[in-house]
């Protein structure tokens, strides 16, 4: 066994796994353990195994994730008072409705305008890295056709007098989700505009004209239908802030 | 297991698995939020609760293969044995690395090394449980584990690399006077 050998065998040791018992992980073990060349690469690699793991288990999780996960627990404990059968039954019926509805089949049910825009801003708030980075408003919608998510896109004049920053694509709720970017003026940061099939979202009502404003900590969103597509843009500041930017003030 | 606590323990390693597999945080959170909803239509179907962690991870790494539709590259079955000798790593290169630096590494890793490196790094899982939430051979883990750490280590270097190359120096002041 050389020293390259042992290099490649201890390359897949973990130190207390039952597998790595096996006496070709020993031998190389031993031999590294007794040459000083050796057992300092060995020292480096452990040390170096040991950073990836702690910066990998310090990557952020959405605060959000939680939350939604433990209410569905919530709403099922709020039905607990119901007819037991009747209760199975309607548990079975939900489950069943929202497990498809996480799937990206065909049978997708609508989701309420507040969770798609609570997502779609929890979203932008982890700072998404971009597909595609363009000032040119054409090669993102060519981009995003090509990828798959909403085409034909009509996008309010304010925006298309901005600089765009760029695209991406997304998923939400087994639906393809279009992400353009615009760079503000004023201060560099990124206002969103999300498009998505407009049967993804139950209820929409607001017009391109006369949008649907909603507040979002300190991001104020707007929210429209435009033929077959719902839009949703999402912009840190107030309602006047986002009515100029779409140029509907 | 009760629901809440179930979610409190794995929520945040399988959402991290799960944006290893799809490289997408929105991926990522419906991965971790059909695998939840799985659990909860069939996860009294599990007889032993040791293997709820397994079950987990595994509903999760199918449910990715069945979005992506690219099984075939994934249930591979083929046995693998080689390890490969992992290139030279300076120490003073693993005190640049950070976060978001290991997720592209991962990122940057094939589909079916990034699956096993990733559950190796999380140290949650043996290898025998690797083995089955990949559905694959144990000896094959290894061997995938063994390559794809090798080709982590030069995305690293090249990323650690990159990122040096932002840093700009400060200039002394007062220097031409």
């Amino acid at each position: 066994m050389d020293k390259s050998e042992i290099r490649a065998i201890l390359s897949a040791y973990r130190a207390g796994d039952p597998e790595t018992q096996d006496p070709r992980f020993q031998q190389a073990r031993a031999t590294a353990e007794a040459d000083p060349e050796l057992a300092q690469w060995w020292t480096e690699q452990q040390e170096l195994d040991r950073v990836i793991s702690a910066k990998l288990l310090s990557v952020e999780v959405p605060r959000e994730l939680k939350t939604q996960l433990t209410a569905w627990e919530k709403r099922s404990m709020q039905r607990s008072n119901w007819n037991r059968g009747i209760m199975l039954a309607a548990a079975s019926i939900v489950a069943l409705a929202v497990l498809f509805g996480s799937w990206r089949g065909p049978f997708q049910p609508a989701v309420s305008l507040a969770d798609y825009r609570d997502e779609m801003v929890s979203f932008v708030k982890l700072d998404p890295p971009l597909e595609l980075e363009s000032s040119q408003l054409t090669r993102l919608t060519a981009f995003l056709e090509e990828n798959g998510a909403p085409s034909g896109l009509n996008i309010p004049q304010g925006l298309q007098q901005m600089n765009a920053a760029g695209c991406r694509t997304l998923r939400f709720r087994g639906h393809d989700v279009a992400l353009i970017c615009f760079k503000r003026d004023d201060n560099g940061e990124l206002v969103h505009l999300f498009v998505v099939d407009r049967k993804a979202v139950a209820k929409l009502r607001g017009t391109r004209a006369d949008p649907q404003f909603a507040e979002q900590g300190e991001w104020m969103t707007a929210t429209w239908v435009d033929g077959e597509h719902a839009y949703l843009f999402a912009a840190k500041g107030t309602r006047p802030t986002v009515e100029k930017f779409l140029g509907t003030s | 297991m009760e629901f809440e606590r179930l979610v409190e323990e794995f929520y945040m390693p399988l959402y991290r698995f799960g944006l290893s597999l799809s490289r997408k945080e929105s991926d990522a959170v419906d991965l971790t939020q059909h695998t939840f909803l799985t659990w909860a239509v069939k996860g009294h179907q599990l007889r032993d609760p040791s293997k709820v962690k397994t079950w987990l991870f595994t509903t999760l790494y199918r449910q990715f293969l069945a979005e992506k539709r690219r099984a075939a590259h994934f249930v591979d079955t083929e046995e693998e044995t080689e390890f490969v000798e992992p290139p030279h790593f300076s120490p003073s290169i693993a005190n640049a690395i950070d976060a978001n630096i290991v997720q592209k590494a991962l990122h940057a890793l094939e589909d079916r090394y990034r699956a096993p490196v990733t559950l190796f790094y999380m140290q949650q899982h043996s290898y025998r449980e690797i083995a089955e939430i990949l559905e694959i051979p144990i000896g094959t883990v290894m061997s995938r584990i063994s390559r794809g750490k090798a080709e982590m280590r030069h995305s690293l270097r090249e990323e650690v690399a990159t990122e040096a190359r932002k840093i700009v120096p400060l200039t002394k002041g007062g220097q031409d006077g």
